[in-house]
């Protein structure tokens, strides 16, 4: 792998509500390699996309970002002025969100969109902005680029949609792209085209990947290290090719047998019990009260992300003592 | 531009019904206020019996219902809106109050967007500020306040205790002008009734901004545009503005011609000769060619209101054109 490109050190993101304080991200520690495909797995809830808006400053309200350091290149982006923030996003760090029929402003076009974000980060002519805009649809694939860039979202398919929103993403030629759930709002088929070209886009245009999504499947086409969050909390962090065959986290193991196998006669699993309240979670362990492994510890103690293996971390008391590799199998 | 130019034919087409639905009860409500004639012989006492004829045969009132209406309409729409039952034409009595009418109404406008939609914003990108909690109260007590007693207020305090100003009227018949001369005498006379149609109407433009402001910055293409690394105030006035104003524009455009009906009591509280007052004073009279006149030019005047806010709605909302 290549150099560290990003650095997310023990960042606390909390949402001041009415309700009382959400511990959306409390405590998420990772780092993404430069060219690196990662990907960021969890539940709804889990702080997926909350992690994301905080590495780029835009955590809407009531959210706020309490602590932690996001390095990119080795500067704190939370150090950050918000002007000089503005001049990153998209520059440095391409965003494609989860539905592109709101991700998307309805009453602009196509082009209008695409070059609005072109003239932010390059200073160029309009001319100039719509050929590059011509060029971002060329890029994702899109045909008729010239009429596309005329039209109005709505005339668009749902799939036709994300592309835009994903040329939009590339069009300030980022190191990073972070897509949230790119295929969650889309047909089974479109999704698997919309996979595809992310797949390739990364590998041609060499950038960081970062892939939020729920879906251990996706992480297996598109990856090759993984995050796991559970409520707020990094659970495991593992090269892909492992964690499928050696989960270390019983989180992510049972995440694991939730997903439907053609080769396995096993039945679907689901995790019993949902996702905590974020607002009183539970102490210790943040999934003991869903761990069919829970003792008293992890009720008393929180487990600290320990390095394990290389390449591997895990925050659980009995990783050590735990088989999942065994249970994985049968 | 050749879908907006379908839509505009289409928006026509559509009026037409309403226009001929509305002569319709016009007609059919003014003649069952009375007998025409009855209501003549209240002014005209002495009538010889070959008078009587000569008015009932020149107001076609020996011709059915429905006869009379066609003719009616005829002449309407040939641009003859009839005699008054008090002498001279009724064109020559309304169009004079059209232009005083819109004279004020569109000032009111004017202002009240000009001043609504900055407020709103502003309330809305500092949701429950102090000024935000400010401006939002006295909204509320704009939307609540009804015009003529505001009216009155504003008189009591400005021309009867300040003398400040004109309390009546749209210019001095005679010198001394206000403030010196003709100009500022319609403008003196002017500030009143504008104010007070602009306070009411800031209100609700004020509240509409705001409430849509707010639902359009928690879209996901405003967070998308903030993650593109757009100026905040591009994704503001730019982006989220046109999404806000949208429906703005239609409300504002049927509260428009809800309010040159409307405004007779505004314009009676100040004796602002327009088309509201003078509704009211050939209402009073019973003066009925005045009033279905009347009533049938604020319909025309709606109808282009409503077309022209549909206009405005399609060039704002490309999806609009489609439906």
């Amino acid at each position: 792998m290549g150099q560290e490109l990003l650095r997310v050190d023990d960042l606390h993101t909390f949402f001041f509500t009415e309700a009382g304080v959400v511990k959306a991200v409390d405590g998420v520690s990772f780092s993404l390699d430069e060219k690196e495909p990662l990907g960021l797995v969890g539940e709804s809830g889990s702080g997926k996309s909350v992690t994301a808006q905080s590495i780029l400053g835009i955590v809407p309200r009531p959210g706020k970002v309490l602590s932690g350091r996001v390095l990119l290149k080795g500067e704190d982006l939370l150090k950050k002025k918000d002007s000089d923030m503005r001049k990153l996003r998209g520059r440095k760090i391409g965003v494609v969100f989860q539905d592109p029929n709101s991700s998307l402003n309805p009453l602009f076009t196509v082009g209008k969109q695409l070059t609005d974000v072109v003239r932010t980060h390059f200073d160029i002519s309009k001319g100039q902005a719509f050929e590059k805009g011509v060029g971002l649809l060329k890029l994702v694939r899109i045909p008729e680029p010239e009429t596309r860039m005329t039209q109005y979202p709505h005339e668009l398919s749902g799939g036709m949609k994300q592309r835009v929103a994903i040329a939009r993403a590339l069009a300030g030629e980022p190191e990073i792209l972070i897509a949230d759930e790119p295929t969650t709002n889309l047909d089974v088929t479109i999704q698997a085209q919309v996979l595809e070209l992310l797949k390739s886009l990364q590998r041609e245009l060499n950038m960081a990947l970062m892939m939020i999504t729920h879906d251990m499947g996706i992480v297996a086409e598109m990856t090759e290290k993984v995050v796991v969050l559970y409520a707020g909390r990094v659970a495991e962090v593992s090269p892909t090719r492992e964690i499928f065959s050696s989960p270390k986290h019983p989180y992510t193991a049972a995440l694991l047998k939730a997903v439907p196998r053609i080769d396995k006669k096993a039945s679907l699993m689901s995790i019993p019990g949902n996702i905590p309240n974020l607002i009183e979670p539970p102490a210790g362990c943040r999934f003991h009260p869903r761990c069919k492994y829970m003792t008293q510890l992890c009720v008393d103690q929180i487990p600290p992300l320990e390095d394990i293996l290389e390449h591997r971390k895990v925050s659980c008391h009995h990783w050590k003592e735990l088989s999942l590799e065994s249970e994985m199998a049968a | 531009m050749a879908s907006l130019l379908t839509y505009l034919l289409r928006r026509i087409l559509f009026m037409i019904p309403v226009f001929i639905a509305v002569s319709v009860i016009t007609f059919l409500i003014t003649n069952a206020a009375g007998d025409p004639i009855k209501l003549i012989r209240l002014s005209f006492k002495t009538l010889t019996p070959t008078q009587l004829q000569q008015l009932i045969s020149f107001y076609h009132l020996d011709q059915p219902l429905y006869a009379r209406y066609f003719q009616w309409l005829g002449e309407f729409l040939t641009g003859n809106l009839g005699i008054s039952l008090q002498g001279g034409t009724v064109a020559d009595k309304i169009v004079p109050w059209i232009g005083t009418t819109l004279e004020l109404q569109l000032l009111a406008l004017v202002f009240s967007l000009g001043i609504g939609i900055p407020v709103g914003i502003y309330s809305a990108k500092h949701q429950y500020s102090k000024s935000d909690v400010a401006v939002t109260s006295t909204a509320i007590f704009g939307v609540s306040m009804p015009t003529f007693w505001l009216g009155i207020m504003l008189i009591l305090i400005f021309s009867v205790y300040l003398h400040w100003l004109p309390s009546f009227g749209f210019i001095s018949p005679y010198p001394p002008y206000w403030w010196g001369n003709y100009y500022l005498d319609a403008i003196a006379h002017l500030i009143l009734p504008v104010l007070v149609l602009t306070f009411v109407s800031v209100a609700t433009i004020v509240r509409l901004i705001r409430a849509n402001m707010l639902e359009v910055l928690r879209q996901d293409y405003v967070l998308a545009a903030r993650a593109s690394g757009l100026k905040e105030s591009t994704i503001t006035f730019r982006y989220a503005l046109k999404n806000a104003v949208t429906p703005v524009v239609t409300i504002v455009g049927l509260s428009f011609g809800f309010l040159l009906a409307g405004a007779p009591g505004l314009e009676t509280t100040f004796t602002w000769p327009g088309l509201g007052y003078a509704f009211v004073l050939a209402a009073t009279v019973l003066d009925l060619p005045v009033v279905q006149g009347i009533t049938m030019i604020i319909t025309l005047l709606v109808l282009i209101a409503n077309l022209g806010t549909d206009l405005m709605y399609a060039y704002l909302d490309p999806r609009v054109r489609l439906s």
